[in-house]
């Protein structure tokens, strides 16, 4: 039999029963939307994610103290016995490759400015921490550089403080009152918006030594150390780790690259993206169910004409290659409508609900098309094989 | 045609064509199965993490330092310290409240301990005896914090298991001295094995009296304090009395958030259910497909048993019984498939829970309802189709063969 042949035979046996052939395709196609969908959001959510954290730069090692890891945040930032102090962040600054290290310390305080009063988030920093995340200052300017152990009690306000405590007002020049404790506003940072359920804009900036003296406390929270994108990181973080080593006589501290949480993040949401798919790809099995059994009916409906195909010559490998094409057409069909379906409703997500972050890509998409073929040819084997085995003469005579 | 004659008449075709039902069984099962194994995953993680709050212990109220404005924020993230520590003279003033039973003050930090040459970089809670009232911890040798004023700093500890086993080896470890830092603790007690409870290891701490640990780290500010009500109900009155306590001992200052166990745990109790109903959501799409394998199936049955209903038409049965007949055959089908869905969502239940036992899989109520009930009711609404154009067929030219 000729390609051109064997394409118009198995169209033509498609074509002869339209509903059924729809109705079996139909069921791939579900299959197939429902995968395409699922990947689809949690491609969305994945990229979402990386966009967050990728916003401050992903040239950032994180140093905190202690080694113990919980939550992924670090134990010795609450406590401990071995401090990180803002003389090892000066230190840090001469580690190979290195161009920005900041020190941070944390912590939850009251701001007051005439009778008005907000609790923040007030963090502790260095002149170069909004370079380092690359924050910027919507008016005025960032905490000057100045040696950061005696630094002047200066205040740069988030977005949200500044609007809740002054309105319109312009907060530039003010005195206010940060824990009891005087200090000017010098600057506004741009908006940052919620990350992961924290509001980056209910922050007040204030030089690190005077937090620390503020919450009587030794330890930073963490160093942010920036490092020249094309140094290599491995090389970066043995540099910061010999300093700190040689300042602290031993490894108690934790070294964590951006990158790696970018990946422990991309490992994650892609076990849960390929979960979901997974219980979504249920219905790709059922629909391989449903080839499986059309294809079973084709073929006892067919008996006669594969007698005669037999007859005139068709060898058995023929026959069986005829139901597989057509099971592969099928599902292959049920593929590029499912395709069609999912990005419909993908689009129509992406209209109704812009928070949601979807997005498809070709390979997904590809492989999905892939996935539809081989469940339709693994489901048509058995009744293909049922066709190629008939004995020509009992077929012949079944009518 | 008697409901009877309608299922024998179902069962024979079912039977007759043993192959497509065996099929159409596979489908509607590996749905349902889908379903009931889905739901019970969840609802096992579920009842997972609510049992293993509650094994933090019962009508706790939590207090934190520091507060936020922005609604919404994960308590969880407010880390970090404030100007106005939280401190053990405000957390003994919480006795004071009729809604209070016991309280605990923690103080946590991260030390090296040291066993003569062997160092160990543990993390340690500072508390009081009480701690051990509040959670359900178990001691397995020696005992817990003494009960003494909690401002004396006594040099004793108690260890968790594997902290013993790695600094003492298959040494006794009671009544030894270790090194925590810069000051020596003796071993009083050591904790029973318990694992892992929400990222808290007691296995892997060292327990010391809340004023050696405030000297260790050089801090008065408590990290959190415990709070158990006297009953359910008073949680909430503990809660108020203990943020009016904070408000007047701070100088009118609300500078501390407290939650209540009850809160947090609505809380993940109502996004876990959710997620479960997501997913059992998901799964259920394969019963679309298998009803619409049904649909199919039942379009070509109409078509192969035209000459049988004809027949059936020209001996008086009507329209609306050919209809039962066909809706009788897909409610046969689509509940056999139910049940082996169900049986083989079971086995896999059974399966999981071999795994993990630690995990109480169980697929809840609602699933073993809704699964079977919407294999059923999809079967007979994607057989409407066809039973209709069996019923439409007219009698004479369904017999005349073409």
């Amino acid at each position: 039999m000729l390609f051109p042949d064997f394409v118009r035979f198995t169209y033509a046996s498609l074509s002869a029963h339209r509903l059924r052939t729809v109705l079996t395709a139909l069921g791939i196609a579900v299959g197939i939307a429902a995968v395409i969908l699922l990947t689809s959001i949690g491609e969305g959510l994945h990229r979402f994610v990386i966009a967050e954290f990728t916003q401050f730069g992903t040239n950032i090692i994180g140093v905190a103290p202690g080694r113990i890891q919980t939550h992924g945040a670090s134990l010795g930032a609450v406590n401990t016995v071995r401090p990180l102090t803002i003389d090892d962040a000066m230190a840090l600054r001469h580690a190979p490759y290195v161009q920005v290290s900041d020190p941070l310390v944390q912590g939850n305080a009251d701001v007051k400015y005439t009778g008005r009063s907000r609790r923040v988030t007030l963090y502790g920093v260095g002149p170069d921490f909004a370079h380092a995340l690359k924050m910027r200052v919507a008016s005025g300017e960032f905490l000057p550089q100045e040696d950061p152990r005696s630094a002047r009690a200066f205040a740069v306000l988030g977005s949200k403080v500044a609007r809740e405590l002054y309105g319109g007002a312009n907060p530039l020049g003010s005195r206010i009152r940060v824990g009891g404790e005087r200090y000017r506003v010098i600057g506004v940072m741009q908006s940052k918006g919620q990350i992961l359920g924290f509001d980056l804009d209910d922050t007040v900036f204030i030089p690190v030594a005077r937090a620390l003296e503020m919450f009587n406390r030794e330890s930073l929270v963490e160093i942010h150390v920036v490092y020249d994108p094309t140094a290599p990181v491995a090389e970066v973080e043995a540099g910061i780790k010999r300093i700190l080593v040689a300042r602290h006589g031993a490894e108690d501290f934790t070294v964590t690259p951006q990158q790696k949480m970018l990946d422990v993040f991309g490992t994650v949401l892609n076990a849960i993206t390929f979960a979901v798919a997974a219980i979504g790809g249920i219905s790709l099995v059922v629909g391989g169910v449903g080839i499986l059994t059309i294809l079973t009916i084709a073929v006892a409906e067919r008996t006669s004409e594969i007698g005669l195909l037999r007859a005139l010559g068709a060898t058995q490998r023929r026959i069986l290659l005829l139901f597989l094409g057509e099971a592969a057409l099928l599902a292959a069909v049920g593929g590029v409508a499912g395709l069609l379906l999912g990005w419909a409703i993908a689009l129509a997500l992406r209209l109704g609900l812009p928070a949601l972050p979807v997005h498809t890509p070709w390979s997904y998409a590809v492989l999905a098309e892939l996935v539809a073929v081989v469940v339709g040819l693994a489901a048509g084997v058995m009744p293909a094989r049922r066709a190629a085995s008939l004995d020509p003469l009992e077929a012949l005579r079944s009518e | 045609m008697r409901i009877a004659d309608l299922l024998k008449f179902a069962w024979q075709v079912v039977r007759g064509y043993r192959t497509r039902t065996l099929l159409i069984l596979l489908a509607m099962g590996i749905g349902v199965a889908a379903v009931v194994a889905v739901t019970s995953l969840g609802e096992g993680a579920r009842l997972y993490i609510v049992n293993q709050f509650g094994s933090l212990g019962t009508n706790l109220v939590i207090v934190l330092p520091g507060r936020s404005e922005t609604a919404g924020a994960m308590p969880g993230v407010l880390v970090g310290k404030t100007p106005r520590d939280l401190t053990l003279d405000d957390a003994l003033a919480l006795k004071r409240s009729h809604a209070v039973r016991h309280i605990a003050p923690l103080v946590i930090g991260a030390a090296d301990v040291h066993v003569g040459a062997r160092v160990r970089e543990t993390p340690v809670l500072g508390s009081t005896a009480e701690l051990v009232d509040i959670r359900s911890m178990e001691v397995a040798l020696g005992r817990f914090l003494p009960e003494a004023d909690p401002r004396q700093i006594l040099p004793v500890c108690v260890i968790g298991a594997k902290v013993a086993a790695e600094l003492f080896g298959a040494k006794p470890a009671l009544g030894e001295w270790l090194r925590i830092g810069d000051r020596r603790f003796r071993v009083i007690g050591i904790m029973a094995r318990q694992g892992e409870s929400l990222g808290f290891n007691t296995d892997e701490i060292v327990i010391v009296p809340l004023a050696a640990a405030q000297a260790l780290f050089n801090t008065e500010a408590l990290f959190r304090v415990l709070v158990e009500a006297k009953s359910r109900e008073q949680t909430l009155y503990a809660k108020a009395d203990v943020e009016e306590f904070i408000r007047l001992r701070h100088e009118g200052e609300r500078d501390v958030t407290v939650i209540t166990q009850d809160a947090v745990l609505a809380t993940f109790d109502r996004i876990l259910r959710a997620l479960t109903l997501a997913v059992a959501g998901i799964a259920a799409i394969s019963l679309a497909v298998a009803g619409i394998l049904i649909m199919n199936v039942m379009l070509i049955a109409v078509t192969q048993r035209r000459q049988e209903i004809g027949l059936l038409k020209a001996l008086g049965a009507t329209g609306a019984q050919i209809r039962a007949a066909f809706l009788t055959e897909a409610v046969l089908l689509s509940s056999g498939g139910a049940a082996v869905g169900l049986a083989v969502g079971q086995l896999v239940r059974y399966a999981a829970v071999q795994l993990y036992p630690a995990i109480p899989f169980q697929a809840p109520w609602w699933a073993l309802l809704a699964a079977p009930a919407t294999a059923v009711i999809t079967a007979v609404l994607f057989t409407l189709a066809p039973a209709r154009r069996a019923a439409r067929l007219d009698p004479v030219q369904a017999l005349s063969r073409r």
